[in-house]
């Protein structure tokens, strides 16, 4: 892995100066202070991911915010106009698995429970594959843990501002998330080394116990609180510690638990240790099997990240289907797919296409599975995944039909800020100017690399 | 389904397409019905050679397409069974030019794979025809999205890993679907490669670019000393016992003799030009492999006009380069005239030949001719390796190897309706559509 330490970061700041009137089409080529105050693409096939298809339709961003999409919209006559006749608009593409920019620190694979990691502090912002993921339309994205860990640590959700600082790239007060795992990595990894977990039974046993503790822990604080609530001034505080706090965040709802979960009788096992243990799953990652028990998790609210058409790659993938995210949203469950990988992210519109022929979704059901529905397992759905007035200027304009083989991003914009443009030489970026960083995690599996 | 054979007899097998499961399968998933001679009606057909004919008529007869033609001109013949192919797309089976299939099932399952030997870098008497797995659950999921025929190679471990094998994705057995062992002899002159290096122990010869480019040298010289050897052996004034067969020597011959091609994997400019010059050296027939990061010689690699196997185009650019810098490789080469073939690749199981279409696409995407692009999944990677005159087109006395799906087969929403094998309609069913019927029932129910 490179290590450059003199490289420029790319940690320039966004200062919006005085609305500078751009010229149009040359505005993409200045780098720093030149966010339009209002954006507005119009003459393209708006798909808004949430209420249709709007056919020459436009989008307005005023200060980075979508203020209208429609056939027509109310934007000032000094608004920054894009003609996008004969492209397509989507919201931009959210990845809910991804572990880009984390360099070689995917797994901290020395104990199965590390609930006290954060993946922020392994983030670095030059790494090229938020580049090439950008490129190809990605403005958000959930940085996990690997899956060596029954609990692994907790993630970071970043905007895809690449050449920002590292600061500048976190999504703002997005809900925290924790990465769980089961199955095969957790047991082959410590059952080589000749530790428990080495089965399932041990992996989830594992888990009871670090919820035990938590509880213990958390015991132990609220006796102290009520002593002190008393006025009983010789109560000693207990010693916090950073992996009990977390798995009692946890218990307390605080954080959204993600688990890499592909068999259905684990699905069911987890669903029941969450409901003895009191807290929700967010959603279910990888879930090659859901579409067998799809009618039994739909009730629990559960979601899950899924590959399109991955498969086989060992014994608990064995049993997955290309068809499996329709038929599970056909049963219930939202689904949204996610790439795992360095590679895949780069055209997730693609992997959401193939649900059009993998079950016959329709276009504005595939492309939710990329946008609105990830969205909602990171927990920004409010915000980010849909073309609705409100919510944040993430948006992608395609040179055709996003679903499609022959997409490409052409230009991507991230709270109406322009940050990718195919039509610009070099990079093609405007923001980034720096040395990229080669990541140390090809992304090639699903997480069996990287320090597992 | 909307199409689909219009004789009874064969109803079967628009069933199965549809997803009820109730296709007969013979042995290895062959179909258990016998087929006469068909005919496939009223499709758009993508001839490769030929151009596209509209509402056209394909005959397949005994294994082999009998005629290709416009319907207006076109005669059926009056036993064919029709295949409705109207608003449908007809064009040749696909061949992916480098796979690993029925040499891994479960990747992460040691016992499962059978990709290279790994205690030497020289090993070009290693057949992958003796490995092939004819019954592995991947060819089903591959063939029935057009997939018919394939190159299986080795994993580019060693320099030489073996031989690669011509299949057919179709038959009930290993001999019924090995259309030709010993194609192509793999060659790899990748920087991976010299994974003998052992910094914390014992390492073995070679463990650089040097070492492995003199290993390949002292080879094919031990290989031509062995020839004349042998050459030596039979003549009437040779005294002695005729030397000792070698199998390995003797696995390079046809090789120095340039009688058949060597795939010669290559990824970065400078190994592209160290892995040429070898071959100049020793006069190989050469298909270039991979040279995805060879971005700065493509013209000098026009200049060696061997055809090229490039890719995975997905293979992702090195840092500080341009995010499009692999997909528009292949336009690229194209367009200097170079012969180009697509593979989906053979980075383990993960790798499926039933996206190589999509891959072909997406060259589209980014530069490639349309018509150029189905070429490089089709006719380009037969010809390479030999199967010019019997795969890749829609030409009468080809082998009937035809695809009917409902759109653009290069887009990943397109849905294949059917594939015809030798001019056998193959049952549309693998383990995933079968494992896909015994759920959908739950799906039924919550629409209701």
């Amino acid at each position: 892995m490179l290590s450059i330490a003199s490289a420029p970061r790319g940690c320039l700041k966004l200062f919006v100066t005085a609305a500078i009137a751009v010229p149009l089409g040359l505005h993409a080529q200045s780098s720093e202070g030149t966010v339009p105050a209002d954006l507005v693409i119009k003459n393209a096939t708006v798909m808004t991911a949430s209420h249709g298809t709007i056919e020459h339709g436009s989008v307005w961003v005023h200060n980075g915010k979508i203020a209208g999409v429609g056939a027509t919209v109310d934007a000032p006559a000094s608004a920054t106009v894009v003609d996008a006749t004969g492209k397509f608009v989507t919201p931009g593409i959210i990845d809910p698995h991804s572990h880009s920019a984390l360099g070689d620190d995917i797994n901290e694979a020395t104990s199965p429970v590390t609930p006290s990691m954060m993946m922020i502090d392994a983030f670095d912002n030059t790494d090229k594959a938020l580049y090439q993921a950008l490129a190809g339309g990605v403005t958000t994205e959930l940085l996990l843990h690997g899956s060596a860990n029954m609990i692994g640590g907790q993630a970071v959700v970043i905007k895809n501002k690449f050449g920002f600082s590292r600061e500048a790239m976190l999504f703002p007060n997005a809900p925290r998330s924790i990465k769980f795992a089961s199955g095969e990595n957790p047991k082959r990894v410590y059952g080589s080394k000749g530790e428990v977990p080495s089965t399932r039974m041990g992996n989830f046993e594992v888990m009871r116990q670090a919820f035990e503790d938590a509880k213990a822990y958390m015991a132990s604080w609220d006796a102290y609180n009520a002593k002190k609530a008393k006025g009983d001034k010789d109560a000693t505080a207990p010693k916090k510690d950073l992996k009990l706090e977390a798995l009692a965040d946890v218990l307390r709802g605080k954080l959204y638990v993600q688990i890499h979960c592909y068999r259905a009788d684990e699905f069911l096992t987890e669903e029941a240790i969450a409901k003895e243990y009191g807290y929700k799953i967010r959603a279910f990652h990888h879930a090659l099997e859901m579409y067998k028990v799809g009618d039994k998790i739909a009730p629990t609210g559960t979601a899950i990240a899924t590959f399109s058409d991955w498969w086989g790659y060992k014994d608990e993938a064995w049993d997955a289907i290309p068809w499996n995210a329709v038929m599970s949203m056909r049963e219930g469950v939202r689904v949204a797919l996610k790439s795992d990988s360095n590679d895949y992210i780069r055209r997730l519109n693609q992997e959401a296409g193939k649900m059009v022929h993998y079950g016959g979704a329709t276009e504005e059901e595939a492309l939710q599975m990329v946008t609105l529905n990830a969205a909602w397992i990171i927990g920004v759905d409010d915000r980010v995944g849909s073309l609705d007035t409100g919510k944040d200027g993430d948006l992608v304009i395609w040179n055709t039909d996003p679903l499609s083989t022959y997409a490409r991003a052409e230009k991507v914009y991230i709270d109406g800020d322009l940050f990718f443009d195919s039509a610009l030489p070099g990079f093609g970026t405007t923001h980034f100017h720096g040395v990229m960083h080669e990541a140390g995690f090809g992304g090639a599996d699903d997480e069996e690399g990287g320090g597992q | 389904m909307r199409t689909g054979f219009l004789f009874a007899g064969l109803a079967a097998f628009s069933i199965a397409a549809l997803g009820s499961g109730s296709a007969q399968l013979g042995p290895n998933g062959t179909s258990t019905t016998s087929t006469g001679t068909i005919a496939i009606v009223g499709g758009k057909l993508l001839t490769i050679t030929h151009g596209t004919i509209e509402n056209g008529v394909v005959i397949l007869s005994n294994g082999k397409i009998t005629a290709v033609g416009p319907a207006s001109s076109t005669s059926v013949p009056k036993d064919a069974q029709i295949f409705d192919a109207k608003g449908m797309t007809v064009y040749p089976g696909l061949f992916d030019a480098e796979t690993n299939l029925g040499l891994t099932e479960v990747s992460a399952d040691q016992n499962s794979n059978d990709l290279a030997e790994t205690s030497d870098e020289i090993e070009p008497h290693m057949h992958v025809g003796d490995a092939f797995h004819a019954e592995t659950a991947r060819v089903p999921v591959q063939r029935i999205n057009g997939v018919t025929n394939a190159v299986v190679a080795p994993a580019s471990e060693d320099s030489m890993p073996g031989q690669d094998a011509v299949i057919q994705l179709y038959g009930r057995d290993r001999d019924a679907m090995l259309l030709k062992r010993d194609v192509a002899l793999a060659m790899n002159f990748e920087g991976d490669v010299r994974r003998r290096r052992n910094f914390n122990g014992p390492s073995k010869f070679p463990t650089t670019r040097m070492g492995l480019a003199s290993q390949i040298r002292q080879s094919f010289l031990d290989a031509q000393a062995y020839e004349t050897e042998l050459e030596e052996a039979k003549k009437p004034e040779h005294k002695g016992p005729a030397p000792k067969r070698d199998l390995k020597l003797e696995a390079l011959l046809p090789y120095l003799k340039g009688e058949k091609p060597v795939v010669l994997s290559a990824y970065e400019s400078y190994e592209v030009e160290v892995a040429m010059s070898i071959a100049k050296e020793f006069k190989l027939k050469v298909i270039l492999n991979h040279v995805v990061h060879a971005q700065d010689v493509l013209d000098e690699i026009a200049s060696y006009h061997v055809p090229v196997i490039v890719g995975p185009i997905y293979d992702a650019p090195t840092a500080n380069e341009r995010y499009d810098a692999v997909y528009s490789l292949p336009a690229e080469l194209q367009k200097r005239g170079v012969k180009i073939a697509l593979a989906s690749g053979r980075s383990g199981a993960s790798s499926d030949s039933r996206n190589l279409p999509y891959a072909a696409g997406y060259a589209v995407a980014y530069g490639l001719p349309y018509d150029e692009a189905l070429k490089a999944i089709t006719l380009n990677p037969a010809e390479m390796l030999g199967f010019g005159d019997s795969l890749g087109s829609l030409d009468v006395g080809k082998t009937a190897n035809v695809v009917v799906a409902n759109g653009d087969p290069l887009d990943v929403r397109t849905s294949v309706k059917q594939v015809f094998i030798e001019g056998i309609a193959v049952p549309m069913v693998s383990r995933q559509t079968q494992l896909r019927d015994q759920y959908m029932p739950l799906t039924e129910k919550k629409k209701q």
